[in-house]
């Protein structure tokens, strides 16, 4: 796509300013990197990006963009999944990936303060040292895992508030933040429960700022809850001639009161196109494969591990493995980890969705879902945490076809009302973005949006602060990508 | 009963008992009309905050468990709900709410007071069980947030905003939470605690030890302090654990195991109720929050000299910094603990609550203290939640100028 030039905006030299020559980026080319995240479905070339180093500086920008009038969206590293940190309209990115310091690892309080660029094993890593070097006989961590987390900053975990593969027994990203400081539109800072204290007084500020998609202000600092990373493990996987089977498993767990830490389901064109890519040594004629793992107290888990075993027969498991080798075991992780990067070799693009539902209804609702890419000739695959009943149906398609692009659009829109209708939600944790912006409406009424909309003004009364993302916005509306414009921006009126 | 002719409650002693949704509603937009505050403090918090104005309505919500979706370990319920009747009503299926709570708190005034004590060791607290919730607005509108699935991040977590309001920012009337299978057994170790430093150091790697236990608290009752640990899970995890303790405890006497008592988990919710009844008709009561790693030493500074106070209690959690003391303390006595928390917190971090103070030291014990940074705009959002300050007016943030209550008059400053 070719460059668009842009005018000069007077906001550049305040900027300039505010964090140095060297921290913005203002030439359309360079631009390019940014003008989307990991849907690129939803493109918009920023003004600038400015690259601060300290929340002052983020302050000093936002005073700028202020007094410009200017748009304002917060990016980490861009591994977002929903288009929220795109700027669109003339907007400017400020992008946290500098402010990478781990300023306190507070072993006896358990608890991490960083800057919001730091990078989710970044943070884990450098604990997991310290905790080495302090002889103890175990590591802490930053737990939230999500799949993203070499490349994801903490910030960018906290405004999404990210999932990930062991979420189901230990938490999301909000479970796992205690105090924020976050900068304001208006360049003011905001410290809510910024101490080494595990709870505060009031209104739990922390919990609304956890995935409010940057659109109340920056994130720049958090103060991070540390637990034990658990050491011993066992894991299993089943192997099924339907996925309606293993989903079955995955409900009869939960019923069952065992919590495992993770229950992870991919079907078998998943399976096979994992199988070929990295040879794992899973049956290619498999329909599914549950992977679960528990953790805990050793002499127990071998009665958990049973537990699963039977439970996996139970529901027509035609094999099943458990291991409790850590180097079978990271060989299994990061088989489900790598899923998503195999995908390319069945589909030249995929759009995945991401829903939760409650997990009862898990086995039917695959086949249901199934049914609708059918319906839209479309062939959907699925790799997801089935424990929590959070989907992620891959709708593989031709981005080359506009015609197929648009049953993509259609089928995802549908799945997603299906999934409301049984009780679900329309993300689970990815975030809504603009990707969602149109199933807001439908998921809560209109008082609920007013409410949102009314919060959202107590933080960013100009309304410039990731405008458009996360709640429908009269003043900015984004047009994504049209299918039949495949290689036009998207943009804002 | 419609909302337009409902009985006007005025006096403080009288309470209006709300049926439905529908006459929440009422009773809102009667409060809206007569600029009458619409009060709820609870049957545990009632003296946490500033009193509340002297006109006003005091109101009950009905409850129930509306739905269990047993598969799917998550219930939803209306918050009027006692969580003793919620007990009750998961315990045939074998499941619980893992929410130390006495039986006879509301579902809701456990989420708007955030109550939490030893389980949330092993469980988390209401933030991290809450999936959902309706709550009604300033402007009497019926919000629903959040859902039923486990996992969620559609539009604002205004569920966990809530947490915690003290019930400023809007009436929460329903609620759906993850609900946990009753575990086979409780086992719990009790400890003689004689040193309490070593039980700052000794924290982490017990938490990284397999003797980390799912509930923890220590407590001082006159005659030296005591730790409860309690193990919950299949009878042989609990003997596993019971083992690794007393590894992990070694030969160093600095803490010593003085007693097990095992127990059906319906069993140890009531101990654990005895145990803390004294809060409830303590004449004194402050909780405190410090940072985790100094619980040991703070208590011991609070007891050091305690032949004044004879009759201190202290509650704390060391794994999270929470602390809970008070007792029958005469006005003398409270400023004393007072001071002593002051001492200590003011230079090394930390907050106090007053839940409950006798009444010649109101004028002198601010109900919080210090004043949290995020004052300024936990204020805002409750002028936007509740722009004429119709709920628990001036209870922690301050009343407003729509106030027609009085309670201005002891609103709270607010930072710069």
């Amino acid at each position: 796509m070719a460059a668009t030039v842009r005018a000069w905006h007077p906001v550049i030299d305040d900027l300039r300013r505010a964090v140095g020559d060297a921290n913005i980026l203002s030439d359309p080319d360079e631009l390019m990197v940014y003008e989307c995240d990991g849907f690129p479905v939803a493109k918009g070339l920023p003004i600038a990006v400015v690259f601060p180093t300290t929340t002052q500086q983020v302050s000093r920008c936002l005073q700028a963009l202020s007094k410009h009038d200017v748009q304002v969206v917060a990016r980490g590293s861009g591994t977002g999944l929903a288009g929220g940190c795109v700027a669109f309209g003339d907007g400017v990115l400020i992008a946290t990936s500098r402010m990478t310091t781990i300023e306190t690892i507070d072993l006896d309080n358990r608890l991490a303060v960083v800057q919001a660029g730091v990078r989710n094993t970044a943070l884990s890593d450098a604990v997991a040292a310290r905790c080495r070097a302090a002889g103890l006989a175990g590591a802490l961590h930053f737990s939230p895992d999500p799949s993203s987390q070499r490349a994801s900053t903490v910030g960018g975990n906290a405004a999404t508030n990210a999932g990930g593969i062991s979420t189901l027994k230990h938490g999301v990203t909000s479970n796992h933040i205690l105090g924020i400081e976050m900068v304001l539109p208006d360049g003011t800072i905001l410290q809510t429960r910024a101490d080494s204290l595990y709870d505060g007084i009031g209104a739990d500020l922390p919990g609304l700022i956890c995935g409010s998609e940057g659109t109340l202000g920056i994130i720049t600092r958090l103060w991070c809850r540390l637990v034990p990373k658990p050491a011993h493990f066992r894991t299993v996987y089943g192997v099924f001639a339907s996925t309606a089977d293993a989903c079955q498993t995955v409900s009869d767990t939960i019923a069952s009161g065992l919590m495992p830490a993770s229950m992870e389901i991919m079907d078998g064109a998943m399976v096979r196109v994992v199988e070929d890519a990295f040879h794992y040594g899973f049956p290619t004629d498999a329909q599914a494969l549950l992977l679960m793992e528990v953790d805990g107290v050793a002499e127990v888990l071998d009665a958990e591990l049973e537990t699963l075993v039977q439970l996996c027969r139970k529901n027509r498991a035609s094999d099943v493995k458990f291991c409790s080798d850590p180097k079978r075991r990271a060989e299994l992780w990061s088989a489900r980890k790598k899923a998503f990067g195999a995908i390319g070799r069945i589909s030249r693009s995929y759009c995945t969705q991401d829903a939760c539902i409650p997990r009862s209804l898990l086995a039917q609702a695959v086949v249901d879902i199934g049914q609708i890419g059918a319906r839209h000739g479309l062939k959907i695959t699925s790799v997801f945490h089935a424990g929590d009943g959070n989907v992620h149906p891959i709708l593989l398609f031709d981005e080359e076809k506009p015609a197929q692009v648009q049953c993509v659009l259609r089928a995802s829109t549908e799945i997603l009302e299906y999934c409301i209708s049984i009780g679900g939600t329309i993300t689970g944790e990815h975030g809504v973005g603009v990707e969602k912006l149109h199933l807001m409406n439908r998921l809560f009424g209109d008082d609920t949006i007013d409410a949102f909309t009314a919060i959202k003004a107590a933080f960013d009364p100009q309304h410039r602060c990731n405008e458009g993302k996360l709640i429908p916005s009269d003043r900015v509306r984004i047009e994504l990508l049209r299918p039949t414009t495949l290689n036009s921006p998207g943009g804002a009126s | 009963m419609s909302g337009e002719n409902m009985r006007d409650v005025a006096s403080a002693g009288m309470c209006q008992d709300v049926a439905s949704t529908e006459e929440l509603a009422g009773l809102v937009r009667q409060a809206l009309a007569k600029r009458r505050p619409l009060v709820d403090y609870g049957v545990a918090h009632g003296g946490l905050g500033h009193a509340p104005p002297a006109l006003h309505t005091r109101f009950r919500l009905r409850g129930a468990t509306i739905q269990h979706y047993l598969a799917d370990c998550t219930v939803r319920a209306a918050t009027g709900i006692t969580m003793g009747q919620l007990a009750a009503a998961l315990a045939p299926h074998r499941q619980f709410v893992p929410i130390d709570a006495d039986d006879d708190l509301t579902l809701g005034e456990c989420i708007v007071h955030n109550v939490y004590g030893p389980l949330r060791q092993g469980y988390g607290m209401m933030r991290d069980l809450l999936l959902g919730l309706r709550y009604l607005d300033g402007q009497g509108r019926d919000i629903r947030v959040g859902g039923r699935t486990v996992k969620n991040v559609a539009g604002y977590d205004v569920t966990r905003l809530l947490v915690g309001s003290l019930g400023e920012l809007g009436i929460v009337h329903e609620a759906t939470l993850r609900t946990y299978a009753m575990p086979e057994q409780t086992l719990e170790a009790h400890l003689a605690v004689i040193d309490l430093s070593a039980m700052d150091e000794r924290i982490t790697p017990w938490l990284l030890s397999d003797a980390r236990s799912q509930s923890l608290s220590v407590e001082w009752r006159g005659r030296g302090w005591r730790a409860y640990l309690g193990y919950f899970g299949p009878i042989k995890a609990c003997a596993t654990q019971l083992r690794a303790l007393e590894e992990f405890l070694g030969p160093t006497r600095r803490m010593l195991l003085s007693d097990t008592k095992t127990a059906m988990a319906q069993e140890h919710r009531q101990e654990t109720s005895r145990r803390r009844s004294w809060r409830r008709q303590a004449t004194a009561l402050v909780k405190i929050l410090i940072p985790p790693a100094t619980t040991g030493a703070f208590c011991a500074a609070l007891t050091a000299g305690v032949r004044n106070a004879p009759s201190l209690r202290i509650d704390a959690l060391p794994a999270f910094g929470c602390v809970f003391a008070g007792g029958d303390l005469d006005a003398g006595a409270t400023l004393q603990l007072e001071a002593r928390i002051q001492q200590w917190i003011g230079p090394r971090g930390g907050m106090r609550i007053w839940h409950q103070r006798p009444a010649e030291t109101v004028p002198q014990l601010a109900p919080v203290a210090p004043t949290p940074s995020d004052m300024p705009m936990l204020v805002r959002l409750k002028r936007i939640m509740d722009p004429q300050g119709i709920f628990n007016p001036g209870r922690y943030l301050p009343a407003g100028d729509s106030d027609s209550s009085g309670a201005t008059s002891h609103a709270m400053e607010v930072p710069a």
